[in-house]
């Protein structure tokens, strides 16, 4: 049990910690492919994939995790990646990404959390569950792609990390634009903590490393998963409803190591603040966090399970889902961004901007 | 000519999409001053003003998780 409570958390933390200094916001990328034609963070969470997949798969070369990856409930994960990748649009978040603005003091994200637990919860153990049994029916046989085409698994993180390892090239090399940056305030490691702009691609470099050592610390706990938010989201309120201890797990302590690590990060950099949103945000951000508990729940994983984990552990469960997570963001993107604003411009005229005089 | 953009308390991208709209009622030379408090877009308005050709007269960070951002057109 301590020893869960304390790799869990110190796991959550880093990646919470990382994960709000890097503004890795898987939501933003998704989003910012279609909106602004931006493939950056999308790039990134391939590098993240790319790096996990390495590392897990060597450590199962050496024996020291065993995976499965059992059946492939197709017509669920489609269904539930679709709408995930509605609800995170709404919710401002993907579920790891408002675990990390809770942390941040986002009360809007608190508010998307508390939608998305308990549709997780409803969907796990609760009226839903019914409903969640019947989608996941029928299964296909395998959920390795490597099993499937009858290829040694090594040979598609090949060609994972050539694909990646292009990607980056092109990425690193390309004419760069000057950013303009905040001045720097502080020096050295507190400089690059709590106040440089960390490169996207460190950014995933540090995700997938975490991602990678979160399968032995997990292990060692009885939990042979790397980084999961959901299922163990859910463990949080049926734990704090029923008392039964045994719901407790790694997991769990994952999640809210996030919210630690993310706030010490927050507060560290000077941009930790209670934010209370107006009464449509919040709106949105409740019904895009059930539409993310219900999506997730369906798909068997949200986009760190089935995005970053499941993916580089080349299943076609990760990679179907990360598909159809990215179709429901565009979707979702299409009708609030783009024609809900050129709604918005045919009625009034930007009441927003106030001119001042110079 | 200063335009002034309040968008505290939106999250992202709200901010970048209405300093986007802001700007085309501008004319070149003028400037906008985005006030905001989303994290997100400390990196997300200086990249886009960057690469659309804008350029940059004051970036400060205000107090706790607001920054002030002044943009001015090209």
């Amino acid at each position: 049990m301590t020893q869960m409570i304390i790799t869990g958390l110190l796991c959550g933390a880093l990646l919470g910690f990382v994960m709000q200094r890097g503004r890795f916001c898987l939501t933003g990328g998704f989003r910012d492919m279609y909106l602004s034609k931006d493939n950056r963070m999308f790039y990134a969470l391939l590098v993240a994939i790319a790096v996990q997949s390495v590392g897990v798969y060597t450590l199962i070369e050496l024996g020291i995790i065993e995976y499965n990856a059992g059946t492939l409930p197709l017509f669920a994960i489609i269904i539930g990646s679709f709408i995930f990748g509605i609800g995170i649009v709404f919710a401002g978040g993907c579920a790891t990404g408002t675990w990390y603005r809770a942390g941040e003091g986002l009360i809007g994200s608190w508010i998307a959390l508390a939608g998305y637990i308990l549709m997780s919860t409803m969907m796990k153990s609760g009226v839903f569950a019914p409903i969640n049994a019947k989608f996941q029916q029928p299964q296909l046989q395998t959920n390795s792609m490597a099993d499937t085409l009858g290829i040694n698994v090594w040979i598609l993180i090949a060609i994972l990390v050539a694909i990646v390892g292009f990607i980056v090239y092109k990425e690193v090399t390309k004419p760069k634009v000057f950013i303009p940056t905040l001045k720097a305030k502080r020096t050295g490691l507190a400089h690059i903590l709590f106040e440089k702009r960390w490169h996207p691609f460190v950014t995933a470099l540090l995700v997938g490393l975490i991602a990678m050592i979160a399968w032995p610390l997990s292990a060692a706990t009885g939990r042979v998963f790397g980084l999961g938010i959901t299922t163990p989201s859910a463990n949080i309120l049926q734990y704090l409803t029923t008392g039964d201890s045994s719901l407790l797990n790694w997991g769990v302590f994952l999640v809210l190591g996030i919210l630690v690590g993310s706030f010490i990060a927050a507060k560290a950099s000077h941009e930790f603040r209670f934010r209370m949103p107006d009464v449509k945000t919040g709106l949105n951000s409740f019904a895009g966090g059930n539409l993310m508990g219900f999506g997730a729940s369906l798909a068997g994983g949200c986009s760190i399970g089935n995005g970053l984990v499941m993916t580089a552990m080349m299943t076609w469960q990760g990679w179907i889902g990360l598909a159809f997570m990215i179709l429901g963001t565009w979707t979702a993107v299409y009708f609030v961004f783009i024609r809900g604003r050129q709604k918005k411009k045919n009625t009034v005229i930007s009441t927003k901007t106030s001119p001042t005089t110079a | 000519m200063k335009k002034t953009l309040e968008v505290m308390g939106m999250v992202c991208p709200f901010p970048l999409v209405e300093a986007k709209e802001a700007i085309t009622e501008l004319s070149s030379g003028d400037e906008l001053v985005i006030e905001f408090d989303c994290t997100q877009a400390t990196e997300s308005i200086p990249r886009w003003a960057a690469e659309a050709g804008h350029s940059i007269t004051n970036y400060e960070q205000v107090s706790d998780a607001a920054w002030t951002i002044t943009v001015q057109k090209k």
